[in-house]
């Protein structure tokens, strides 16, 4: 009885872990070996732009695309990027499946209205860490703005999958960008 | 049956027999074979100790959340995720542990198990913080749910198992944010549920009288209802009356068959159970309640809206089920009204939804569900609700006299009572008949209260 009660405990034991070890090892992969695209971020409104320990992302690339027919009845598809003339990211079309595995991102079908399918990116948000959250709501207020649009992330892709690699303001990576200003002020 | 022994009157009489021997009203004799009756009957109880294990472990695990989650800026990726593992392994550690050397001890088993729940969500949080892993509420909830669920059964963690079922209303909720649907399918739901009912029936089959049992039917019944709730609308059926009906019928007599007490008192969940046919049938007594929706014909019906569409015909089948074995038997203690009750429910949403829908009652373009309509007999339905809910009251203080409880005849009143203020305030009556109408409840609960303290005095004697 004891024998059979630990050996359903190794079991439960290796699921608890696998999950959050699969989580990882999955981002491992795509942070190491996907493809590197860059996305403009979209103006955002400055009430809604940080919420406690995270950012809000919306994206030029997501707000651009828009396609006639509507997306029912299904949970995600796979939206094709290009690179653009100013080197970001944009969509260039959506497909049901995730070829070529570096360009393809995976969406949700977002609202639909006046006749226009709209898309949503699976990163909406960027964590922040409790030091850095006040500084980075303020840099990134002030960078992501209606004429001063100052700030992308980079993401990388592989297999369909993708993973959010880091937050630019001012072409410079957050935490680099704060500690820059940190030290003009001095 | 020692599991119906009322340990409070236990503790009182065994107070009370020095006092009994030195008055010889029993002799020494007869107190220690009394002793000795009750001596298994009382368990010790340590219910207390271990709700405070529990909170201490929860409050430590919250606490390591906030430790490591406070900085960790200048930490490297796999750092962070190295760190993100401690908690788990912590937990893991002390779960076997228990397993090994502290399987006997419930204090030991519920803390850690909850300690074990607090360890996955942090491990998870944190691998997600750390990798910027999106996802939804809904999800990270689903996930932990069904990480946690095994150790409930593995520690025997009742507590837990309180925890697992709030947990399934915190995921009703969650998949309504950011969801792009209205109503999203929430059938899963009952796969959660299914998940945890071998544990309840162990908890039954092992001590139906305990405190614990009746706490974690109670959680059961209040999820349950949540997720009848969100089943119903993502259904869209126009059949949550019966539905509900169904299932708070299936609650009371489920507590009158499966929790019997004696001297005709109500188990809790007989009780809650009772309540709740009690308020739905006010609330069905107001004729908006018979507004349909029509939304049945809607767009294309999915196979899971089909299965929650079948869902919501099960709970007033099995109540049916349950009264009909009760009334084969002979020998029943339930109300006959409130086991009528998914059946009137029934004609009456048979009647509303028989008519066509009415000129008279046309849509309100103000309200909060402008599609919803009125039939031509949402009138007759909503009249024979307040017929069905006025026997109801009558019936709950006439069984409250008879067996003597002043609560109950109390509910019966004061279900009469609100389904008089209802129309008083639903319908246009002249002051004057509202006041006479408010004279005649009040009076009958004060006559009422007066007979009923009456008998009990006249009982007392005897």
């Amino acid at each position: 009885m004891k024998t059979l009660r630990l050996g359903i405990f190794i079991l439960i034991a290796l699921a608890q872990l696998s999950v959050p070890a699969i989580m990882a090892w999955g981002r491992v992969q795509t942070l190491g070996h996907g493809r590197v695209w860059k996305f403009k971020t979209a103006p955002v409104d400055p009430e809604d732009a940080v919420r406690g320990r995270f950012v809000m992302l919306r994206f030029d690339a997501e707000d651009a695309y828009r396609q006639p027919e509507q997306l029912k009845s299904i949970d995600s598809v796979y939206a094709i990027l290009k690179e653009g003339p100013d080197g970001f990211a944009v969509v260039d079309h959506l497909s049901s499946s995730p070829n070529p595995g570096d360009s393809a991102l995976k969406v949700e079908p977002g609202g639909f209205w006046d006749g226009q399918q709209r898309i949503v990116f699976p990163f909406r948000y960027f964590w922040l860490t409790e030091k850095n959250a006040p500084a980075a709501e303020t840099a990134y207020r002030e960078n992501s703005k209606r004429g001063q649009q100052n700030a992308f992330v980079t993401v990388r892709v592989r297999n369909g999958d993708s993973a959010l690699e880091q937050l630019y303001i001012d072409n410079q990576p957050l935490a680099d960008y704060l500690r820059a200003q940190t030290t003009a002020k001095k | 049956m020692p599991g119906t022994i009322n340990r409070r009157a236990v503790r009182w009489l065994r107070g009370q027999l020095p006092e009994l021997v030195a008055a010889g009203v029993i002799s020494s004799d007869n107190a220690a074979s009394i002793e000795r009756h009750y001596g298994t009957a009382e368990p010790r109880s340590n219910f207390g100790f271990v709700i405070l294990a529990t909170v201490g472990a929860a409050l430590v695990g919250a606490g390591i959340i906030l430790l490591i989650a406070h900085n960790w800026d200048d930490l490297s990726r796999p750092m962070r995720t190295m760190i993100a593992f401690i908690p788990l392994l912590v937990a893991l550690l002390l779960v076997g542990f228990v397993l090994m050397q502290r399987n006997e001890s419930r204090p030991w088993r519920e803390a850690v198990a909850i300690f074990d729940f607090a360890a996955v969500a942090t491990s998870i949080s944190l691998i997600s913080q750390t990798y910027q892993i999106q996802g939804s509420f809904g999800e990270f909830m689903r996930v932990w749910l069904l990480l946690c669920l095994p150790i409930i059964y593995l520690l025997r963690a009742s507590v837990g198992a309180g925890f697992y079922l709030i947990g399934t209303i915190v995921w009703l909720f969650s998949r309504e944010f950011g969801a792009f649907v209205r109503s999203p399918n929430p059938m899963f739901y009952w796969f959660l549920i299914l998940l945890i009912v071998p544990y309840l029936l162990f908890r039954f089959f092992e001590n139906r009288a305990g405190r614990e049992t009746a706490a974690l039917a109670i959680i059961t019944t209040i999820s349950l209802v949540f997720g009848l709730g969100f089943t119903a609308d993502f259904a869209k059926s126009d059949l949550g009356a019966i539905a509900f009906a169904g299932l708070f019928t299936t609650i009371y007599l489920s507590g009158i068959k499966f929790f019997p007490q004696p001297n005709d008192r109500l188990h809790v969940i007989a009780l809650l159970g009772g309540v709740g046919i009690g308020i739905t049938a006010i609330v069905l007594s107001f004729e908006s309640s018979w507004h349909m929706g029509r939304e049945f014909l809607w767009g294309d019906r999915t196979l899971a809206a089909n299965v929650a569409f079948a869902f919501e015909l099960l709970l007033p089948i099995a109540a049916m089920g349950l009264a009909v074995f009760g009334l084969l038997r002979r020998h029943f203690q339930f109300s006959l009204s409130a086991a009528a009750f998914p059946i009137v429910t029934a004609i009456a949403w048979g009647i509303a939804n028989l008519c066509d829908t009415g000129a008279s009652t046309p849509t309100n373009p103000l309200s909060i569900f402008p599609h919803w309509v009125g039939t031509r007999c949402s009138f007759t339905a909503g009249a024979l609700m307040n017929c069905y809910a006025l026997w109801l009251g009558i019936d709950i203080l006439a069984r409250g006299i008879r067996s003597n409880s002043v609560a109950r005849a109390n509910f019966g009143l004061l279900l009469i009572a609100v389904l008089a203020l209802s129309r008083f305030f639903d319908s246009e009556l002249s002051f004057v008949t509202r006041g006479l109408g408010f004279i005649v409840v009040g009076a009958g609960f004060l006559v009422a209260n007066i007979l009923m303290f009456k008998k009990r005095r006249t009982a007392v004697p005897a």
